[in-house]
């Protein structure tokens, strides 16, 4: 259950802990069971009617505290299975709970190992990636040393052929300490996409070998798992990859146009083009120093104000912009450079090339109960075709490219939603030529 | 720091935190109606709120007549004025982690 | 008179004026007379406020009205203190940041009109009034108990609202405003000390708030009658049974309670004297604090006079036969004036002293309420009327002179308009005459300024014409019903009519709407907005006082290093 849900919960319980005590307990006589009953629904009602409203205002919590969440990843990580690596656990549970879904590394080889030796059926098991034993648990650890470089020969047949080995002998497993209790071994190889890249070795110390189809079938489940992880890497290295991309991607008809503006200002009215300066120097602030992939709502929203202010500037009274905002949606945390785009576009598609303007609206709600934060950028200017449309989303620049810069496409943005939420958020844009456009984002509330 | 760095708010940033405020201000306002008229109308409705008496011996309604609704404003103050606090602070001045206003620093000092 | 308590009283009057004298601004501006150059601490202002609300209405008449009708009196002290829940809600902040000298001036700014500013000055003018009639009839039953003789051959009801007035208006007229925010708080302090010492002595002598509730409750509320004898209360939320102390229906209906506490929560909104209290804090965020402030110590404040209300019923009865001096002023009992319950508390507990204590308090709870109420209509006529269309060339001693004079004008006819009213002409139709004689000044606020206020703050639609359509209505339905109320027999259609805001209120609401739809707005709404919503100016006050104690900070250091090495 999410944080959110409990505190509700809890706070129903005490609600109607309340109402007992002071209708029944504290006071005589107590209070019939109609009317009590109906104060406890009405005390119900305003806290379920109370919890999501306005009124409880920005999440509480310093700025600080947050920071480090922004960087934890990927952000759909599942809770680890607290019983642990308690006997009798099925297999699916141990593959729903594998540690190796964060890669090989020694401590979710380590604790692999401890999950899933009773399942196997053997005395050790070992994890090793191509050069060094990463995990070794059961008997025989004061010498298969964690860490140390391969020393049984298996090992090396097994990564060589790329195949399952069975060992029915102690001189099989070739191991170089003469007093060692093992005597059968399974040694299975851990691919990821043809790549070998460690195994996983089932040691007995009598003459019976572990089920070679059962080791078998855990290693390519382990595989499944380090292929996910190698995966989620990539991923986040690509989007990584396409925030810094964004962030060094500023416009430079936008730097263009602004810096035109406050050239032809500075001599009319100095102080509007002063003010300009600054508010040029937040906007640059912003975009080159944020770091992490989530910010608070108002951060980003003291961006699009910056930014809007900065066009405003440029385009005059053609375009205007309405706000609209929960004071819940305040503290909210987004992801970075999304919605500032999403003004970008609203103000190039819509009111740029209209000659009498528009109004851009920005509104942003949260409904702490399905726990989603959902913003909409819309504006009532020219609107979009709806091939255009598809190819702003398809990632490929509208009209006739050539030179024209289109900012940070839609695109870009879709895409490093998908790398953030996988599929727990909507993306809708719906635009109608000569009506103006609306882009819809829920993204799940953090 | 210079004389004139104030950052000015546009129309809209001020129009948006209006409405925010006024939502807000509404919203209180309702319950604090709410709250006031329960009082009448339990008065009127249940027997139980100013006949019962409660461990200190007085009635539920004279309880709450002589010191919850005092209370229930006091609470409802603070509320208020730490989520308009709250609001003001981050949808008019710039959340950056200084605090202080920017100025037009070196080229050098931005990283 | 006896020798005790008139050395208490005198010691606190003097007191006072040493501390308004010596308080004193130097050099006074214009500025400096009506706002103390805005420069007010967050808790002094909460004082201060405090002082200019708590007015014999709240410590003479809550009390009182709980002792004469159990829980519905507690209704004024909630009304009261609910009073600045919308003052915090909608009202505090922007008015501080808009920044004008008084009410007048902010809507006559805001709506761009002069017309605006001078009916609002009209409403204002009428507010005060009727709030400065019952501080004068309180001030006179103060002095009635207390000295018991009047000078110069004058009845002592009479002594007590002439001495009180004139003491006040000295103060007013030749203390300024700065003086008076400092009287202001050292008073509410003073007033405050003298409750919580009269709430202590009382529990400390074994008085169980509880048991006394239930205990009164046990048999019917009785209260003296024209005829001399006790009459029983009917009780109106239930006919036919009789009134019980701790129950509901001792005076008001259902709707009566409801309608009365609207009345108050919606009139402190548009109380003069309170209001310009809000133009002396340093920004718009600070007078929000304030007003929390505020919140709580009125809280502490009316929680304490409900309690000693009841400690009164409880315990006067069982004291006659111990004092004496009680016989002439009780019924059986049961006290002929409900007002005089608290200061009766503080006889029976402290003597001749514990009297003093109490009638000092009262005093100072009328002067404080006066003083911020002779102020406020020094502001509105001798800012809005004499400097804008009078004399606009006015020098600053001019308009000062003028402040000046219209305190001692309105004072005077306050004064008059005491004499006139007699507490017991109206003491068997109110549970406490002071306290439903400050429902009127409640009523007029609440249905003719505060309706306008919150449209002109918070609804940018709203036009001058619209603004004093709505204040004219308003005024005029509340005085109306009011009037209509006074010869109304009981029931339900009384209840409504003496509380006139819940019906006056939303009409001035409506036809400002009305009328703000059918005329264009004013031209700079926008730059009003800025100014009243926005935080710009407050961070730049905010800044500035950091630069202010940091520079302090500074010379202070360097003038201990120059002493050290010296």
């Amino acid at each position: 259950m999410r944080g959110g849900s409990a505190l509700l919960a809890g706070v129903l319980v005490a609600a109607w802990a309340a109402v007992y005590l002071i209708t029944q307990v504290l006071v005589a006589p107590p209070l019939g069971v109609l009317p009590t009953l109906a104060s406890g629904l009405v005390v119900s009602t305003v806290v379920v009617l109370g919890y999501p409203s306005a009124l409880r205002g920005p999440r509480g919590g310093p700025l600080g505290g947050s920071a480090a969440r922004a960087r934890s990843w990927p952000p759909a990580r599942r809770p680890r299975d607290p019983r642990g690596m308690r006997d009798g656990l099925t297999i699916a549970a141990a593959g729903r709970s594998m540690p190796l879904r964060n890669g090989l590394t020694p401590d979710a080889a380590r604790r692999t190992a401890q999950l899933i030796r009773p399942l196997l059926g053997g005395d050790a098991i070992a994890i090793t990636d191509t050069e060094q034993v990463l995990a070794f648990v059961g008997p025989g650890s004061d010498h298969h040393h964690v860490g140390g470089t391969l020393q049984t020969r298996v090992s090396r047949l097994a990564l060589g052929k790329k195949r399952t080995v069975v060992v029915h002998a102690r001189d099989g497993i070739g191991c170089p300490e003469p007093g060692c209790p093992l005597r059968t071994a399974v040694v299975a190889p851990l691919a990821v996409a043809d790549r070998v890249v460690g195994t996983l070795k089932v040691y007995r110390v009598h003459d019976e070998p572990a089920p070679r189809v059962l080791v078998d079938d855990m290693a390519s489940m382990l595989s499944l798992h380090l292929e996910l992880a190698e995966m989620d890497r990539e991923r986040h290295l690509a989007s990584d990859a396409k925030l810094d991309a964004l962030r060094a991607q500023i416009n430079p008809h936008f730097l263009f146009n602004i810096l035109n503006t406050i050239a032809s200002k500075s001599r009319t009215d100095p102080d509007e083009s002063r003010q300009l300066l600054l508010r040029l120097s937040d906007f640059f602030r912003y975009a080159v120093r944020q770091d992490g992939h989530f910010a608070e709502f108002s951060q980003e929203y003291f961006f699009v104000r910056t930014y809007v202010s900065l066009e405003q500037a440029r385009f005059g009274d053609r375009l205007r912009v309405r706000y609209d905002l929960d004071p819940q949606v305040l503290t909210s945390r987004v992801p970075v450079l999304v919605i500032q785009p999403l003004v970008e576009n609203a103000i190039k598609h819509g009111i740029a090339d209209s000659v009498t303007g528009g109004t851009v609206h920005l509104r942003a709600r949260v409904d702490p109960l399905t726990r989603t934060t959902s913003i909409r950028v819309s504006d009532d200017g020219a609107g979009m075709a709806p091939e255009v449309l598809d190819r702003l989303l398809a990632g490929k620049r509208p009209g006739t490219a050539g030179p024209q810069h289109s900012g940070v496409g839609l695109w870009n943005i879709s895409q490093r939603l998908d790398s953030l939420f996988g599929d727990r958020y909507s993306f809708d844009v719906a635009s109608t030529p000569g009506k103006g456009t609306t882009v819809d984002l829920q993204i799940p509330l953090r | 720091m210079d004389d004139d760095v104030d950052a000015r708010h546009t129309p809209a940033e001020v129009d948006a935190t209006f409405r925010t405020l006024r939502r807000v201000a509404v919203g209180y306002f309702v319950v604090f109606l709410l709250g006031v008229a329960a009082f009448p109308v339990l008065s009127l409705t249940l027997d139980w709120w100013s006949q019962a008496r409660l461990v200190g011996g007085m009635s539920p309604g004279f309880l709450v007549a002589a010191f919850g609704l005092y209370l229930f404003f006091a609470v409802l103050g603070i509320a208020v004025s730490r989520l308009t606090s709250a609001v003001e602070h981050r949808m008019l001045d710039d959340t950056r982690d200084d605090g202080f206003p920017v100025t037009l620093e070196p080229p050098g000092e931005v990283p | 008179m006896t020798g005790p308590s008139a050395l208490t009283l005198a010691a606190v009057l003097v007191l006072l004026t040493v501390v308004a004298v010596v308080m004193r601004p130097r050099g006074a501006s214009t500025v400096d007379f009506y706002l103390a150059g805005q420069r007010v601490g967050v808790a002094t202002n909460a004082w201060a406020i405090c002082g200019d609300y708590f007015s014999a209405a709240s410590f003479l008449g809550v009390a009182a009205a709980v002792y004469a009708t159990g829980l519905d009196g507690a209704w004024y002290a909630v009304g009261f203190a609910a009073g600045f829940v919308p003052v915090l809600l909608f009202v505090a902040a922007p008015l501080r940041r808009f920044g004008e000298f008084s009410i007048p001036d902010f809507l006559g700014r805001r709506l761009g009109s002069e017309k605006v500013r001078l009916v609002a000055v009209g409403v204002v003018q009428l507010v005060i009034l009727s709030y400065l009639v019952p501080q004068a009839v309180g001030s006179g039953i103060t002095w009635e108990l207390l000295v018991g003789s009047g000078l110069l051959g004058l009845s002592p009801y009479a002594t007590g609202i002439l001495v009180s007035t004139a003491v006040v208006t000295g103060l007013v007229a030749f203390g300024g405003m700065r003086g008076t925010t400092w009287t202001q708080a050292v008073q509410f302090l003073l007033l405050l000390g003298a409750l919580v010492w009269l709430a202590a002595t009382v529990l400390g002598e074994g008085f169980h708030y509880g048991d006394a509730v239930a205990d009164l409750s046990t048999e019917p509320l009785v209260n003296p009658a024209d005829d001399g004898g006790l009459a029983t209360e009917q009780n109106a939320l239930h006919p036919g049974d009789a009134a019980v102390f701790g129950q509901p229906g001792a005076r008001y209906g259902g709707l009566g309670q409801f309608a009365l506490i609207v009345t108050l929560a919606m009139g402190t909104a548009g109380l003069p004297h309170v209001m310009n209290r809000y133009f002396t804090s340093p920004t718009g965020a600070a007078a929000r604090t304030t007003t929390v402030w505020v919140l709580c110590l009125a809280g502490v404040f009316y929680s304490l006079a409900v309690m000693l209300g009841t400690a009164a019923r409880e315990i006067v009865p069982a004291a006659v036969a111990d004092h004496p001096w009680l016989a002439e002023l009780t019924v059986d009992g049961v006290l002929r004036v409900p007002e005089h319950a608290l200061p009766v508390l503080g006889r029976i507990y402290g003597g001749d002293a514990g009297l003093g204590v109490v009638a000092a308090g009262a005093l100072i709870a009328v002067m404080s309420t006066i003083a911020g109420l002779l102020l406020a209509a020094a502001a509105s006529w001798g800012h809005d009327v004499y400097e804008r269309h009078i004399n606009p060339r006015a020098t600053q001693r001019q308009a000062v002179l003028a402040g000046r004079i219209t305190t001692l004008v309105t004072a005077c006819a306050a004064a008059c308009l005491g004499l006139a009213l007699r507490p017991e002409t109206f003491a068997a139709a109110t549970p406490s005459i002071v306290a439903t004689m400050v429902t009127w000044a409640f009523a007029v606020a609440g249905s003719a300024l505060t309706p306008v206020f919150l449209l002109a703050i918070w609804w940018p639609r709203t036009t001058a014409r619209g603004a004093v359509a709505g204040m004219i209505t308003g005024m005029v339905v509340a005085v109306a019903m009011f009037t209509a109320g006074l010869s109304a027999d009981g029931g339900l259609l009384r209840d409504a009519l003496v509380t006139p805001t819940l019906v006056a209120a939303p009409l001035a609401a409506a036809v400002t709407v009305l009328v703000s739809r059918r005329t264009t707005p004013p031209p700079d709404v926008e730059k009003s907005w800025l100014i009243m919503h926005g935080t710009a100016a407050d961070r730049h006050a905010e800044r500035l006082a950091r630069l202010v104690v940091a520079e302090n900070r500074r010379r202070r250091a360097a003038r201990r290093t120059r002493r050290a090495r010296g």
